[in-house]
Parts: C-alpha cells; sequence; structure tokens
C-alpha cells in the first residue's frame, strides 16, 4: 500500500456482505385455486367475475386451504341426522372438478374393507371445516386409478394427525407407483390418452404395445388447442389480493 | 312421430372436419401454412384458408420466442415441411412482425373455383410481403359533396391569400 505523504493510511472499510434474502424470493410462489381460471368459451366475462365476488365472499368468512390432488384431507360438514350434527370423513383428494362457485373435489377412503368415495362442493355452506392432514402431490392430475389399484394405496387412518409441515414452500411430489388389481379396470389405464405416470404397469409387452396403437402424437402439435392462462391468471391474483385485504 | 331431435347440431365444436381425419386434418393444414410460408400468398378454399389462419398466427407466435427455445423448434420443425423454411420464419419473419402484437396475416374473398365444384376461395397473405398490394386504396372521387365543399374551401383560401 502507498503511504499518503507521512500522514497515518485512510481506513478502508471491509467490502458489504452481500445479502441474498431467500424468504423474499421464495414468496413469489403463489397459489392460484384452479376453480377461478374460467374455462375458455364464448361466455361473457362478467358470468365469472360475478361468481367470484361470491367466492370470495364466502372466503372470507370460511377459510379453505391450499391443496392439491394427492392430499389427505379431513373435511366436516353439517348433517342433520348425525347425533352431533356434524360429520367427519377422511380421505385423498383424487379429483378437483369444476369451475366457480361449483367446484368440486373427490375424497376417497376405504373404510372397513368398502371403498368409499365423497364428492364436495368447496363453496358448499354445508362444509364446516377443512383441515389438510397430509401434504404431498402425486404424479398425475387425476388419481382415478386408485379404485382398480390394491386397496391399501386407498387406505388412510381416520384419526390420522395432521403432519407437521416446516417449510412454507416445495410441497413434496410423491413418485410413488401405485399396483394395480388384475384387469379388468373400470378404465384401460395402460392407454395413452390417460397419460398415467404413477401406475406400475406388470402387463406383457405386447399389452402394452397394443394400447400405444391409440396414441395420437399429433396432439402435441396442435396449437389451437392450447390454452395460455398466465395474464389471466395474473389479473385473477390481483384482483383476489385487493379484495383479501379489504 | 319423431322424439328425439336429430344430431346435426355441433354445439361449441370450433374445429372444421377436414381431410380423411384428424390426422389428415393437420397434415393438410401443415402444408398450407408450409405454402404459405414459402409464397407468402396462396389461394385456397376459403374453408382450409380460415382453419389455417389461426396455426399460422400461432406459429409465428412461437417463432417470435427465438430459436434458441426448444419448444418453438420442434413446433416448427413439425410445421414446416420443407426444412429450409425453419430458417426463413426465424430470421426474416419473426423479425418482421416483431413490432406487430398479433394478426399477421389477411385473408380475402375470391370469385369461385372454376372447375365443376365452384368452391368458395380465399387468397391469404403475410402482412408486409413484397408481392405488389392485393387491394389499391382509391381515393374517393372529386365529385361528392365533401371534397366539392373542401374544394371550394381552399380556392378561398388560395384567393385571400394571393389578395
Amino acid at each position: 500500500r502507498v503511504s499518503s505523504d507521512g500522514k497515518p493510511p485512510k481506513f478502508q472499510p471491509p467490502p458489504k456482505p452481500v445479502i441474498i434474502d431467500r424468504k423474499t424470493q421464495k414468496e413469489e410462489r403463489r397459489f392460484l385455486s384452479p376453480e377461478f381460471i374460467p374455462p375458455r368459451g364464448r361466455t361473457d366475462p362478467l358470468k365469472y367475475y360475478i361468481e367470484r365476488k361470491d367466492m370470495i365472499q364466502r372466503r372470507k368468512v370460511f377459510n379453505i386451504p391450499e391443496f392439491y390432488v394427492g392430499h389427505v384431507l379431513a373435511v366436516t360438514t353439517a348433517d342433520p341426522h348425525a347425533r352431533d350434527k356434524s360429520n367427519r370423513f377422511v380421505g385423498i383428494c383424487i379429483q378437483r372438478g369444476g369451475k366457480g362457485l361449483g367446484a368440486t373435489f373427490v375424497l376417497r377412503n376405504v373404510i372397513e374393507d368398502q371403498g368409499i368415495e365423497i364428492c364436495y362442493e368447496l363453496y358448499s355452506p354445508r362444509i364446516q371445516a377443512i383441515e389438510v392432514l397430509k401434504l404431498e402431490k402425486r404424479l398425475d392430475e387425476n388419481l382415478m386409478y386408485l379404485r382398480d389399484a390394491l386397496p391399501e394405496y386407498s387406505t388412510f387412518d381416520v384419526n390420522m394427525r395432521p403432519v407437521p409441515r416446516m417449510d412454507h414452500e416445495e410441497i413434496p411430489v410423491n413418485k410413488l407407483q401405485v399396483r394395480m388389481k388384475p384387469k379388468p379396470w373400470s378404465k384401460r389405464w395402460e392407454r395413452p390418452k390417460y397419460n398415467i405416470k404413477g401406475i406400475k404397469f406388470d402387463l406383457p409387452e405386447h399389452q402394452m404395445k397394443a394400447a400405444q396403437k391409440w396414441s395420437q402424437p399429433w396432439l402435441e402439435f396442435d396449437m389451437l388447442r392450447e390454452y395460455d392462462t398466465s395474464k389471466i391468471e395474473e389479473k385473477i391474483r390481483k384482483e383476489l389480493s385487493e379484495e383479501l385485504e379489504k | 312421430m319423431r322424439l328425439s331431435v336429430a344430431a346435426a347440431i355441433s354445439h361449441g365444436r370450433v374445429y372444421r372436419r377436414l381431410g380423411l381425419s384428424p390426422r389428415s386434418r393437420l397434415d393438410l393444414l401443415r402444408n398450407l401454412v408450409t405454402a404459405l410460408v414459402r409464397h407468402e400468398r396462396i389461394e385456397t378454399p376459403w374453408a382450409r384458408a380460415d382453419e389455417m389462419r389461426g396455426y399460422a398466427e400461432r406459429l409465428i407466435d412461437y417463432a417470435k420466442r427465438g430459436d434458441k427455445d426448444e419448444r418453438a423448434m420442434r413446433m416448427a420443425d413439425f410445421w414446416l415441411t420443407e426444412k429450409d423454411l425453419i430458417h426463413k420464419l426465424f430470421k426474416v419473419l419473426a423479425p418482421r412482425f416483431q413490432p406487430h402484437p398479433g394478426s399477421y396475416t389477411r385473408m380475402l374473398q375470391i370469385p369461385n373455383r372454376d372447375g365443376l365444384d365452384r368452391a368458395k376461395m380465399a387468397v391469404i397473405e403475410l402482412k408486409g410481403n413484397p408481392l405488389p398490394p392485393l387491394v389499391r386504396p382509391r381515393r374517393d372521387s372529386d365529385k361528392t359533396l365533401l371534397n366539392q365543399l373542401l374544394k371550394g374551401y381552399r380556392q378561398d383560401a388560395q384567393r385571400a391569400a394571393a389578395a
């Protein structure tokens, strides 16, 4: 270091550390419930706007948690014929359907060797509580094949404790490959139309090859079938965040 | 008496049925898109031009993403059967349409085909092509009332300026 004219050298402060705030970066992952996204069609957007207002009104009063297909939920509904006037059902969510106020989700469980599926409406006033017991996504969006899978894959303990979740991001994906009962199944799940990744097919090779006969490889390139929801989602997210803050 | 409605109504169907099968329909449209990219102006039956328009515009939207994009390259590879046109799509057409947000094609109806079928024909062209324009913009005739009044106003102004 060059000494400056006999005076003591100027104090050089150490370089400031660069702080990468991981928390603010990770909050960018936001969840928009799929029933808010309007389907493609020629209906007036006013209809969806009015429905969204009603959905937001319900969400202000009752908390609908974020969940995906593959989560294990416990739903308490009001039941006039039960002793406590309420009815609790635990099950794995196999499908989320419908848009707007009629959005539904189907829970499946096997109780005393009987498979039970109940389709609940998210915005029904009969629902008193929804708790997410286990958070995990599966490889598919639709787990209807659990009907033809061995019953052990659909059984969940009715008195299951909620599994604690540490971080507020990164929902784990369970890459479980489910084993099936012998054929016949309710649907031919090996066909490429269903595009199921979560089954361990023990079928012989010639059956798998015969199933590929129904594949439609041109569908992937059919550009007009794609529905780009990014801009619509942004608008709806903004609307939601404004309304829920009020 | 007929108790059920004859099922000749296609509620909400968006895609026309062309060719022999869905695969054949896509192949037909693919040939037309390739021809459009090569010649930039083609004459086809109106229904085929209408179907092809959507696919051509989406293809240009994909091309605007750039040729580094894996998906864009796969789409261009499928839709353009002549592979030298892929270069033209990414290097000529994408920069040409970069400033425009949409509607890169123009479709106009043409007198019916001369053959036996008298099909409704259309010409579809990419905007900004180097060919002579299809529609020449004509100025309004001088004999219309508004033009006569404007002419009179111009003459009055010239006389006032001269005086």
